[in-house]
């Protein structure tokens, strides 16, 4: 393998297989995006109202190559431009990671180049350091997706604490399974943001934080939602909705202004798919505003599994750590490794 | 030419290099089940130790299947992936295939026959020809019962191969014998991947042919949490 020195010229391909998203990007420096290509099998997993892992798997190993082939073309980059390969090797779903994994692993081969397994949820972090590259220290991010809802405290480059996660469902899990009940549809989290538009936020108070705690439960809230749907049939199912939004995001917001004033953060990061909701993002903004600290709220195609994350992650990685071994799996319930 | 093999749709992980005048290099690992981890290291180490450049390989096979799900991906992910990247073919070989053609001397009707789990096997028939096997019947997913059904159908004596053939050898019916257990062969597969290639001026390889033989719909189970 020629030596290699990671700094603003290495590119580095990305490539995100944890979920439903067959994903590949081409940054340089560890900032520069060059391409980011998404694909999504989300249709298929639609009429199941959820993602099925094994429908995931058969959409990855199909569209993986061609998703990669297109990422490098759209950077205009000869492929020997190509310094590193990196992937999620974890958190995610087994079939589904081992798939980018393969793939980049035999492209590291080919080309003679290092392999980097990545985080998923620290490339979630990252994401917002592609966006805005001069981030500064101490940083409270919030991760919320379909599988997590954690507080962050990022120390610096790689060096994270947990403040707080969900003791039951993730966020988006939530509003996966409120959606559902409500006949909104799946994935719920669009639907719900969707539907809210038209109702009255203040219809319905739904119990909201666990008070004292950094710590999320979002699955009270759930269980009053279809309660209250219950003895109320009449019930306007946009109310129902909106005020389902406001609990949630009232509890995500609250528990992380809580946090920034407790680390003494310089600005509070939102990340993860549930970071698309219009709600979430106006209340985190406005919160900042009041509080006096700078907001980084990534563009919704950063919020969402990309691989530019992962590239950006696998670039940092790659600095401080090296190559990972060709011998590393997937890891699908990989932690991240916190202070 | 030198062809590479990649055998994973099984447990086992098998990898092999072909040169004109057959096998290079060939590793095997029947334990551990650990496709991904053992491939991409396995590869490594033939091409290092059968002095083969990683650019001199000129074309690569891949068993597509049917066997296990997620092996047949990592394999598939990897074969694809390489073949891109060394622009290169890529030919797609049924894991039955590979059971039947080390037996192609011997003049019986054969079944490869792969474990399905779930009670079932995954199996199809061949017959010896001058110059290999041929398959007579497509690739299907059954029981043991479907299977001692299909060979008194043909009312022929087989021989039967494969790990699926072997777990169920109590099982299977009069006129079935049982072969040694055996896998996927992956010196057949750079043999016939080889030939494959030498015949695709008349008929065109494209890589996305090259796709996992499931033969079952996926278990639509809902993964509500990815933690």
């Amino acid at each position: 393998m020629r030596p290699l020195t990671v700094d603003g010229s290495t590119v580095v391909l990305g490539i995100e297989t944890s979920c439903d998203e067959t994903a590949a990007s081409i940054v340089m420096g560890g900032s520069d995006v060059l391409s980011s290509v998404v694909a999504t099998s989300i249709e298929q997993h639609v009429p199941f109202g959820g993602v099925v892992p094994e429908i995931a798997s058969r959409a990855h190993v199909e569209l993986i190559v061609p998703v990669i082939a297109r990422a490098i073309e759209e950077a205009g980059i000869a492929e020997t431009r190509i310094d590193a390969v990196a992937a999620t090797f974890g958190p995610g779903l087994i079939g589904a990671l081992l798939v980018g994994v393969s793939a980049a692993k035999a492209l590291a081969l080919v080309w003679d180049v290092p392999f980097v397994g990545v985080n998923h949820l620290e490339a979630h972090l990252y994401a917002g350091l592609l966006e805005d590259p001069d981030l500064e220290f101490p940083l409270v991010v919030l991760l919320v997706s379909g599988g997590h809802t954690m507080l962050v405290e990022m120390r610096g480059p790689g060096r994270y604490h947990l403040l707080g996660e969900t003791i039951d469902d993730a966020a988006g899990e939530a509003f996966d399974k409120v959606a559902r009940f409500l006949g909104l549809g799946y994935p719920g989290g669009p639907a719900i943001d969707r539907e809210a538009q038209f109702g009255d936020p203040e219809a319905i108070a739904f119990p909201r934080a666990i008070p004292d705690s950094l710590d999320f439960s979002f699955s009270g809230v759930k269980t009053s939602v279809m309660n209250h749907v219950r003895k109320h049939p009449d019930v306007v199912t946009a109310d129902v909705a909106a005020s389902f939004q406001t609990a949630i995001v009232g509890s995500l917001v609250t528990k992380a202004r809580r946090a920034a004033r407790q680390v003494g953060a310089k600005g509070l990061a939102l990340g993860g798919g549930v970071a698309a909701n219009s709600l979430l993002r106006d209340r985190w903004v406005e919160a900042c505003e009041a509080d006096g600290i700078r907001a980084f709220v990534h563009s919704r195609a950063m919020c969402t599994d990309n691989a530019a994350m992962i590239a950006a992650a696998g670039w940092h990685r790659l600095g401080s750590d090296g190559p990972t071994s060709l011998e590393a799996g997937a890891y699908p319930g990989l932690r991240l490794s916190m202070d | 030419m030198i062809t590479l093999g990649i055998e994973t749709a099984t447990h086992v992980v098998s990898v092999a290099l072909g040169g004109d005048d057959g096998v290079l290099g060939m590793v095997e690992i029947n334990q551990g089940r650990r496709h991904a981890e053992t491939l991409a290291p396995a590869i490594e180490f033939v091409c290092r130790h059968a002095q083969v450049a990683i650019g001199d390989i000129a074309a690569i096979g891949v068993d597509v299947g049917p066997g296990l799900f997620t092996g047949m991906r990592v394999g598939i992910a990897s074969a694809r992936a390489m073949a891109h990247a060394l622009q290169v073919p890529v030919v797609g070989v049924s894991s039955l295939d590979l059971l039947a053609h080390p037996l192609r001397h011997i003049p019986k009707v054969i079944a490869g026959v792969i474990d399905a789990r779930k009670g079932e096997i995954f199996y199809a028939f061949y017959l010896p020809t001058t110059d290999g096997v041929q398959r007579v019947t497509e690739p299907r997913v059954g029981s043991v019962d479907d299977f001692n059904a299909d060979v008194m159908a043909r009312g022929q004596d087989v021989l039967a191969v494969g790990d699926g053939a072997f777990r169920y050898r109590d099982e299977l019916g009069v006129g079935v014998e049982v072969a040694d257990l055996a896998h996927p062969s992956v010196a057949s597969l750079v043999t016939l991947a080889r030939a494959r290639v030498l015949r695709s001026d008349l008929e065109p390889l494209r890589a996305e042919d090259v796709q996992p033989m499931y033969l079952r719909a996926p278990d639509a189970q809902i993964n509500w949490s990815t933690r």
